[in-house]
């Protein structure tokens, strides 16, 4: 076992200031000391992993399967009138073609899915959708969130662009803003994310006539499962569904999707297996984002830095995705503002605006790093104008136990009273700066139900209907029986990613470590009643194992068990400390240093709950200063469609990361993946912000930007 | 794609005579490939002719290839040092890894082996060619996008200028704002190196403006030779002793230069002659100004010099909508550059 000095868990307990309140009546339903637990344990598929010997759903080649690709709008708004498919047919290797939406329809965005062609080779799918014929009549569009905004703007429903806005407010806002001590007021926005796993979405599906088998990535096996049901109209019992490794999905991959539904089509038209996976257009185009943001605030405090009033209004576009006649997708555009903190008079209002883009969906902590970016930002500004150390501030206002006292500690571990200077204030070119940032998250677990089977030889099975969307499900899942019977890790085979497992929910909100744990625990327990009933021995652990599981007889043992309550709980959290330097001549920004400290109750596997905070944070920082979906507003098309343009943090930017956990393992288990996301680009945001001596309000944080907020860029010439 | 034929050629002579009049060589293939899968290149080749094995010894075809053009795949030294005419000859098939890491080139042109070591990422370095990297296609994404018909496309105009164009030009000489972005045209242009190109029967010499002239006015070039136009080699004159490029890109690796500038000259006593300075992606074309390399002839290289220098480049400079600040960052870039002449590391 390699030794990984960049973690260090350490027990809540021992940061000296008691537990918290939850934890001082909570009864510990988990092994203190844990012996495989909170250890670090290296995946157990990490060899097929690496070797390529593990099957992801496009590695899948059932005989005689089909290519399939789709024929998408290339307009952003149009009414399609004919699509003729006739020449498209005759292209040798041709199978078939579907229609997506009828031959007569309303097209909103550019990359709208219009049909679909299954063959015999790729060529000849791109072949058939060159010549598939489609009349449209263009309409007006609009892609800018500005510009939807406005009264003569396209509409891209038959309702207005703005959806009518919510309100929520307490106390008197006015009045605390009049009698702040301080008061700042800013505009800071957000951009368009596009999930792009680096796995694309897509399926290999076999449709025959009684059911289907679906290989799926996806974050939901049984949510694949029941969405093929409907649209093939196959009983769900007849539809099979397995994901035995996925290539990402952050919170755009829990249906089948349009694709999948095509791809379903495709199959039962044909007799034949069809593989469908988007390509990295398509990526771009229709498969989910995070809504951008555009949120005015102000906040004011009194003149010991206690936050009394704060007011937003925000506006974000979800594409299609909210405004006008619809409130789907993610559910509009709204961010969570003003975030962890409790200020007694606020008013918050926020809006969403359709644009002719693709929907948005759940993607990472939805609304989280939107609303963490603007009241972060807004409450540095007012440490700085109050002459407060922005640490104190948050120690002052968040509201958080756990936080503060990470705040607390990791304010020593980063040196950040050496560290924390007058903004601006670093000399010569090349600036140095420091920020943070806090998050919050649920991660709570819910209905899951696992199978644990001890055959006489001693090896053991369990098997849950969970999928691991790269956080190390079935790791997990060996670790938990390991710990319950007594044994090592590589002694269980951990069976996931198949709808014929007892079910467990979608990969979605930090849920799964959380919800699966408990399952395979309490399925363990039941196993391990019943091996010491048939045994007859009172302790089967460790050297006596063996000796038990011999006396099993010809029936192995199998046991069932399901979620419990107190075995996991919900609210993870954590803060964030940036170190930067901006080079003032290039506006390049390099993040040096990035310190978490983090917490999300019993920590199961020290090595992935690691991994997701280090991905998490380079997320983070990715949406900090690269990525942003560009869009035409002449064409209505996504430019950055590649990744040479599309720009995602890679590893020669990735500073220094280390995490440290707080393990509290009598909260039981909570998920990570989302709250370790949130606050990193607030927190690298506010340490370009003290380096420079002056803010960037929006997203992301590009030399431009940094050139243009140090008033270095020329007024544009005529 | 469309369908085309493949074919290997063993010498220039046969490259040409199979390209023919619609047919394109395959060097590298890092973006050739790429653009006939998103149906850029119009008309579509109707041949693709390997050029790797041109004057390879010991192929099939035999013989040490073209004598008169020297091998396609290697880094000569042309006369001895400090002879007349001293010069550094890299064959078109040369990979940018073997310019990074030659360390002939690496003493005598210190900014040309930085400059290779910033193109792409390792695995790109690996396989992409001097010429490709040279003869390189428009990277402007109006350009790149399959659904989208831009001027360079044949379109009726260039999207960019009242579009979406952070990434785009601060000088042209025509209406496409699209920008040269190859690494290695800055430091040869500012060597002064001279391209070798073979013309149907005839072999020319161009000067590396030469070598993109032509993009400065014609929005649907990205050069000046033509798809049968055959470069054979560069040659890089060892008149100026030191050289230095640095780039910004908005990430630290595998990442386009936002504005690149390549600096070359000598240094006696503090004092710079010969000086030339080069600006990446700022134009369609490597952008110098012979003003600016007068001005700098005989002054002493020092922050003043290099900011008066920097200055004077950027003056015509046009930004549009959303890339003003490449004027700032191509000042930064440009004293950079100059300043780092005083170290004979580049």
């Amino acid at each position: 076992m390699p030794t990984l000095p960049d973690h260090t868990p350490i027990a809540a307990a021992a940061l000296g200031q008691g537990r918290g309140p939850q934890a001082a009546k909570a009864e510990i339903l988990w092994p203190t000391p844990a012996r495989v637990l909170s250890t670090d344990v290296l995946r157990v598929d990490a060899r097929e992993k690496v070797t390529g010997e593990a099957k992801y759903a496009s590695d899948v080649q059932p005989p005689g399967w089909l290519y399939a690709m789709i024929l998408r709008s290339r307009w952003a708004a149009a009414k399609v009138t004919a699509i003729d498919t006739s020449e498209a047919l005759k292209v040798p290797g041709v199978k078939s073609i579907v229609l997506a939406g009828g031959e007569q329809r309303r097209v909103r965005y550019y990359g709208t899915e219009l049909a679909a062609v299954a063959a015999t080779s790729k060529q000849a799918c791109l072949d058939a959708l060159r010549a598939i014929k489609v009349t449209a009549e263009p309409l007006p569009f609009v892609v800018d969130e500005r510009d939807a905004m406005k009264e003569d703007a396209p509409r891209v429903f038959d309702g207005p662009n703005l959806s009518a806005p919510g309100v929520k407010q307490e106390g008197d806002v006015a009045n605390a803003l009049s009698s702040a001590a301080a008061v700042v007021e800013g505009e800071l926005s957000t951009q368009v994310q596009i999930h792009h796993p680096l796995e694309s979405h897509g399926n290999t599906i076999v449709v025959k006539d009684d059911g289907a088998t679906v290989w799926a990535s996806t974050q939901g096996i049984f949510s694949v499962r029941d969405g093929i049901a409907g649209n093939l109209k196959l009983p769900q019992s007849n539809v099979q569904v397995i994901c035995d490794y996925m290539g990402g999905g952050f919170g755009a991959k829990f249906g089948p999707g349009v694709e999948g539904g095509l791809a379903a089509r495709l199959s039962k038209e044909t007799g034949l297996p069809v593989k469908l996976m988007l390509t990295r257009l398509e990526e771009g185009l229709a498969v989910g984002n995070r809504p951008s943001s555009i949120q005015k605030i102000k906040m004011g405090a009194s003149a010991d830095g206690k936050l009394t009033a704060f007011e937003a209004e925000t506006v974000g576009t979800p594409g299609t995705g909210g405004g006008g006649e619809t409130a789907g997708g993610s559910g509009g555009a709204n961010v969570a503002t003003p975030y962890i903190y409790k200020v007694p008079n606020f008013k918050v209002q926020q809006r969403a605006v359709a644009t002719n883009a693709g929907a948005s969906r759940a993607f990472r902590a939805p609304a989280h790093p939107q609303g963490s970016f603007g009241t972060e930002c807004m409450l540095d500004d007012l440490a700085v104008k109050l002459g407060i150390d922005p640490v104190e501030i948050r120690i002052l206002n968040d509201p958080g136990e756990n936080r503060r006292k990470e705040y607390a500690l990791g304010r020593d571990k980063f040196g950040w009273k050496e560290k924390y200077k007058k903004p601006g204030s670093s000399p010569g070119p090349i600036k140095t700066g420091v920020g943070c940032a806090g998050a919050t998250w649920g991660g709570g677990g819910r209905g899951t139900r696992a199978e644990a089977q001890i055959n006489s030889d001693g090896t053991v099975e369990v098997r849950v209907g969970t999928q691991d969307l790269g956080t190390g499900s079935r790791t997990l899942v060996a670790m938990v029986a390991a710990e319950a019977f007594g044994i090592r890790p590589d002694q269980v085979v951990a069976r996931i990613g198949d709808t014929r497992f007892p079910p467990s929910g979608a990969s979605g909100g930090s849920t799964t470590t959380a919800s699966l744990c408990p399952g395979v625990w309490d399925a363990c327990q039941n196993a391990l009643a019943e091996l010491k009933t048939r045994s007859g021995m009172a302790d089967v652990a460790g050297p006596n194992w063996a000796v038990a599981c011999r006396k099993i007889g010809i029936n192995p043992i199998s046991a069932q068990g399901e979620w419990k309550q107190g075995l996991s709980s919900s609210g993870s959290g954590g803060v964030q400390f940036v170190e930067v330097e901006v080079d003032t001549d290039t506006g390049y920004i390099r993040v040096k240093k990035v310190l978490a400290l983090m917490d999300c109750g019993l920590i199961v596997n020290t090595l992935t709950t690691t991994s997701q905070i280090n991905s998490g944070i380079i997320m983070g920082m990715s949406y900090a200063l690269h990525e942003e979906r560009v869009m035409d507003k002449a064409t209505g098309v996504v430019l950055n469609h590649s990744f040479d343009t599309y720009k995602i943090t890679n590893l020669a930017d990735t500073p220094e990361i280390e995490c440290i956990l707080l393990n509290m393992p009598e909260r039981g288990v909570i998920g990570i993946a989302e709250v370790s996301n949130v606050p990193t680009a607030s927190a690298i945001a506010n340490a370009v912000a003290n380096a420079i001596g002056v803010r960037v309000p929006s997203l992301p944080i590009t030399p431009a930007k940094v050139l243009a907020a140090l008033g270095k860029v020329p007024k544009m010439s005529a | 794609m469309h369908s085309f034929t493949y074919s290997t050629a063993r010498s220039v002579d046969e490259a040409i005579a199979l390209v023919g009049d619609k047919g394109r060589y395959l060097a590298g293939g890092i973006d050739l490939l790429a653009e006939l899968k998103d149906y850029l290149v119009t008309p579509a080749p109707d041949i693709l002719v390997n050029v790797k094995r041109v004057g390879q010894p010991g192929g099939p075809a035999g013989g040490a290839g073209d004598a008169k053009m020297g091998l396609l795949n290697g880094i000569v030294h042309v006369a001895p040092a400090g002879k007349e005419g001293e010069a550094y000859k890299l064959g078109a098939n040369v990979t940018i890894a073997e310019v990074a890491a030659n360390a002939a080139l690496k003493k005598a042109f210190p900014g040309l082996t930085h400059a290779a070591g910033e193109v792409g990422s390792t695995q790109i370095r690996n396989v992409a060619t001097l010429a490709g990297n040279l003869l390189q296609h428009s990277r402007c994404w109006y350009y790149r996008h399959p659904d989208v018909t831009c001027q360079k496309k044949g379109g009726d105009k260039c999207l960019a200028r009242d579009g979406e164009n952070r990434y785009h030009a601060l000088f042209t000489g025509g209406s496409c704002v699209t920008v040269a972005a190859s690494n290695m045209a800055m430091v040869l242009t500012a060597l002064d190196a001279k391209a070798t190109v073979r013309r149907g029967k005839e072999t020319v010499t161009l000067s590396m403006p030469d070598l993109y002239a032509k993009a400065w006015t014609d929005a649907a070039a990205h050069h000046s030779l033509a798809p049968q136009d055959f470069l054979t080699s560069v040659t890089v004159p060892t008149l100026r002793k030191r050289s230095a490029y640095r780039q910004q890109s908005e990430r630290k690796e595998f990442d386009w230069a936002l504005v690149s500038c390549a600096a070359a000259g000598n240094v006696n006593g503090g004092v710079l002659t010969d000086a030339r300075v080069v600006l990446g992606c700022v134009a369609p074309i490597p952008y110098m100004s012979l003003e600016v390399n007068n001005f700098l002839q005989g002054k002493p290289l020092n922050e003043a010099t290099a900011t008066a220098a920097a200055d004077m480049l950027l003056k015509g400079a046009r930004p549009l909508s959303q890339n003003g600040y490449k004027v700032p960052l191509a000042q930064a870039l440009v004293k950079r550059a100059l300043l780092a002449l005083n170290e004979t590391a580049g």
